[in-house]
């Protein structure tokens, strides 16, 4: 969903901004000598620059908070899945990973309207992991990164099997990195 | 004297760019028929070829830059042959370093190079220190040539003039070039730049020779390394703009832009702004405090005002029902601007923390990035480039010719570009030498994106055709 309005919404803006400048491209072909150009040219750029302002305000005050930091941020989560990412693989599991001793991990099982947090950190270089819908479309992502741990929430709406890919180019494996986990 | 010299390294810049120029989109366009599987890399032949590919691109656009920069500026102030001259070599002798480590040695951890990849040894043991020491080499060349330009500007203009913040007052006594404002504005942000990039390499250095004994922190080490490499990228397309604030009207057959107030302050603001806005590369880090994500996210959004508001308006009006006299040069200004204001607004719709979601690092980055620089930067210097050597033989190129690069410049450059973005609204993600099965598209879609950039490869090289024997000629002509 999103998918299509932001390629929408782009083509919309760019398909505008080409149109704009191919018209003002053939009115200059199109000009006599004694034509003037613009009329009252700085009010223009004035109302222009404040419509740009306050069109980037609304827009910046509507989407800020839905950044990923802030969803679920009131909730408990019900469920913890851990999550390490090394040169070329995900390690996932219900208990938390001693980076010393990673273990073998776990198979994840998620349910449909819990609120899981996946706690993701990396063994190694910086990874990516983003979560891939049924339809095969981004649901989340995060970074994976060696010393932190990044922390993001989410609810599952659709059941099937969802992908982990990597989205932080880490090596010649990069391309290889994948994993799953199903949403019951 | 003095100018030839100046006419023959500029020359010679062109030559050197251009020639790698063509080199690295053949790489962009191995690397889409990899993507494609027409053709089957080694995924490090793969990686090799992107890092190179990113690497060269950034750094000969940057230069090509700085020489028109320099070359213009001419005109104001005198400026440093030696500085020039000295950047020139040491940018040939730290590309050819890089090429070594990477289709040599195997270096292959992008362009960006993010620790601790480059550290990671899974090549040859000497590509790193090779990598980094050209990295170095690159670094300290252009910080020499632009701390040089800004001292030229700063032994004519005060400190206050060179930013023109006498315009801000209710009559300014005298005039600062719009062309003085922005190179310097530039430079402020390049020498900023360049010398966080020498903070990292040496960061890298310190723990790549410590054995383990000293590790640099991940988080910090992201932020360096975006600093660096968003804000070179940004500050070589201003570049590009204080070439067409220069030469725009000249070449149109009208009367120089002039600075006025609102010009100034922009230019005032978009030097601050610039300086915070690559912080939307770590917005997927969650980890970094919540106040810098949102900075970010105000900062991209707003960086993007002044220069739509004072530099696309001024070159909307110089156009609109005006009758002027339209040559490559200035249609390639024209066009770049058009090309510019698209991958903007990809840009901004990516700098949205909440679109970035399912955005980053997906084929929409190269997306919009590619539409600012292969059809707005590129266009800007090939621009100047083209005014530059018209000056020798003082003919245009035949109409046809310039017709043909035209359109197929912008025909290969849209279907190129579409390819990407189409992808990375379809969450294809960037920096996969092939695609997993999952992917129905991806493979069709770089299929597209591979012949499109043949177009455009076809139009880069009518174009260095057509010029290129001019600027040889300046090269070898005695005197
Ligand atoms: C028509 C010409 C060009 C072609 C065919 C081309 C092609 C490509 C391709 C296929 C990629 C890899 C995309 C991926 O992540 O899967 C890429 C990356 C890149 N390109 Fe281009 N490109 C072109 C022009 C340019 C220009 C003009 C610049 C100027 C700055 C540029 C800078 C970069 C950079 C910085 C990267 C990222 C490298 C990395 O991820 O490490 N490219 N290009
Ligand atoms: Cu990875």
């Amino acid at each position: 969903m999103q998918h299509t309005s932001i390629l929408l919404l782009f083509l919309a803006l760019a398909g505008a901004a080409i149109l704009i400048f191919i018209y003002v491209f053939r009115t200059s072909k199109n000009a006599n000598s004694d034509e003037g150009g613009m009329t009252n040219a700085l009010r223009k750029r004035f109302w222009f620059i404040l419509i740009l302002f306050i069109v980037l305000g609304i827009f910046a005050s509507v989407t800020i908070p839905k950044s990923p930091y802030f969803l679920f941020a009131d909730e408990q989560p019900s469920r913890v899945v851990h999550i390490a990412a090394a040169q070329y693989y995900f390690l996932m599991s219900n208990e938390a990973i001693d980076p010393k001793n990673p273990g073998a991990g776990d198979t994840i099982e998620i349910n449909t309207g819990e609120l899981v947090e996946f706690r993701v950190t990396s063994l190694d270089v910086n990874h990516g992991f983003a979560i891939y819908g049924p339809n095969n479309d981004i649901v989340a992502q995060t970074q994976a990164m060696p010393g932190y741990v990044n922390r993001l929430r989410w609810k599952f709406t659709t059941p099937g099997t969802y992908n982990i890919l990597c989205l932080e180019y880490c090596g010649n494996g990069h391309q290889l990195m994948k994993s799953t986990f199903t949403v019951k | 004297m003095e100018t030839s010299k100046f006419n023959k390294i500029t020359a010679l810049w062109i030559v050197v760019v251009l020639v790698l120029f063509i080199a690295s989109i053949v790489l962009g366009i191995i690397m889409r028929l990899n993507q494609s599987e027409v053709i089957s890399l080694y995924p490090t032949t793969f990686y090799t070829d992107m890092t190179v590919h990113g690497l060269t691109m950034i750094g000969i656009w940057f230069v090509a830059g700085m020489a028109a920069i320099n070359y213009i500026m001419e005109r104001y102030v005198k400026t440093s042959f030696y500085a020039n001259l000295t950047a020139l070599i040491l940018t040939v002798f730290g590309v050819v370093l890089l090429w070594v480590s990477a289709f040599v040695g195997d270096f292959h951890a992008g362009w960006t190079f993010l620790h601790p990849l480059p550290l990671k040894l899974m090549w040859e043991k000497w590509a790193t220190p090779m990598f980094l020491t050209s990295m170095a080499i690159l670094g300290i060349g252009w910080l020499i040539w632009s701390l040089s330009l800004t001292a030229s500007l700063l032994k004519k203009y005060s400190f206050s003039q060179v930013f023109a913040w006498q315009h801000l007052t209710k009559d300014p006594k005298t005039e600062t070039p719009p062309f003085v404002l922005i190179s310097m504005v530039t430079l402020v942000g390049i020498i900023t730049c360049l010398i966080v990039a020498v903070v990292l390499i040496v960061l890298l250095f310190a723990e790549y020779f410590s054995r383990g004994t000293f590790v640099n922190d991940a988080l910090l080490m992201k932020n360096l390394t975006y600093f660096f490499g968003h804000t070179i990228a940004n500050e070589m397309l201003y570049l590009g703009l204080a070439i067409i604030y220069e030469l725009f009207s000249e070449i149109s057959g009208k009367p120089k832009w002039k600075t006025t107030w609102y010009v100034a302050l922009a230019w005032n603001f978009t030097m601050v702004f610039i300086l915070t806005a690559f912080f939307h590369h770590l917005y997927m880090d969650f980890v970094q405090p919540e106040g810098f994500q949102i900075i970010g996210q105000l900062a991209s959004y707003f960086a993007s005002l002044p220069a739509a508001g004072v530099t696309v308006f001024s070159i909307i009006i110089a156009v609109y029902k005006t009758k002027i006299k339209w040559s490559l040069a200035n249609i390639l200004f024209f066009v770049g601007v058009a090309g510019w204001v698209v991958g903007g607004l990809g840009a901004v719709i990516d700098a949205t923390i909440s679109n970035n979601f399912i955005l980053h690092n997906t084929l929409w980055v190269p997306a919009h990035f590619h539409t600012y620089n292969a059809m707005g930067n590129v266009l800007f210097s090939l621009g100047f480039f083209y005014w530059f050597s018209k000056q020798f033989s003082g003919e245009e190129i035949k109409y046809k010719f310039s017709k043909l690069t035209i359109i197929l410049l912008i025909l290969g450059g849209a279907g190129f570009l579409a390819a990407f973005y189409f992808g990375g609204a379809d969450s294809i993600p960037r920096r996969y030498s092939t695609y997993p099965v999952e992917f129905t598209t991806a493979k069709t879609l770089a299929l597209i994106g591979a012949t499109f950039a043949s177009v455009y490869l076809i139009a880069i090289l009518i174009f260095f055709a057509n010029i290129s024997k001019r600027c040889l000629n300046v090269i070898f002509s005695r005197s």
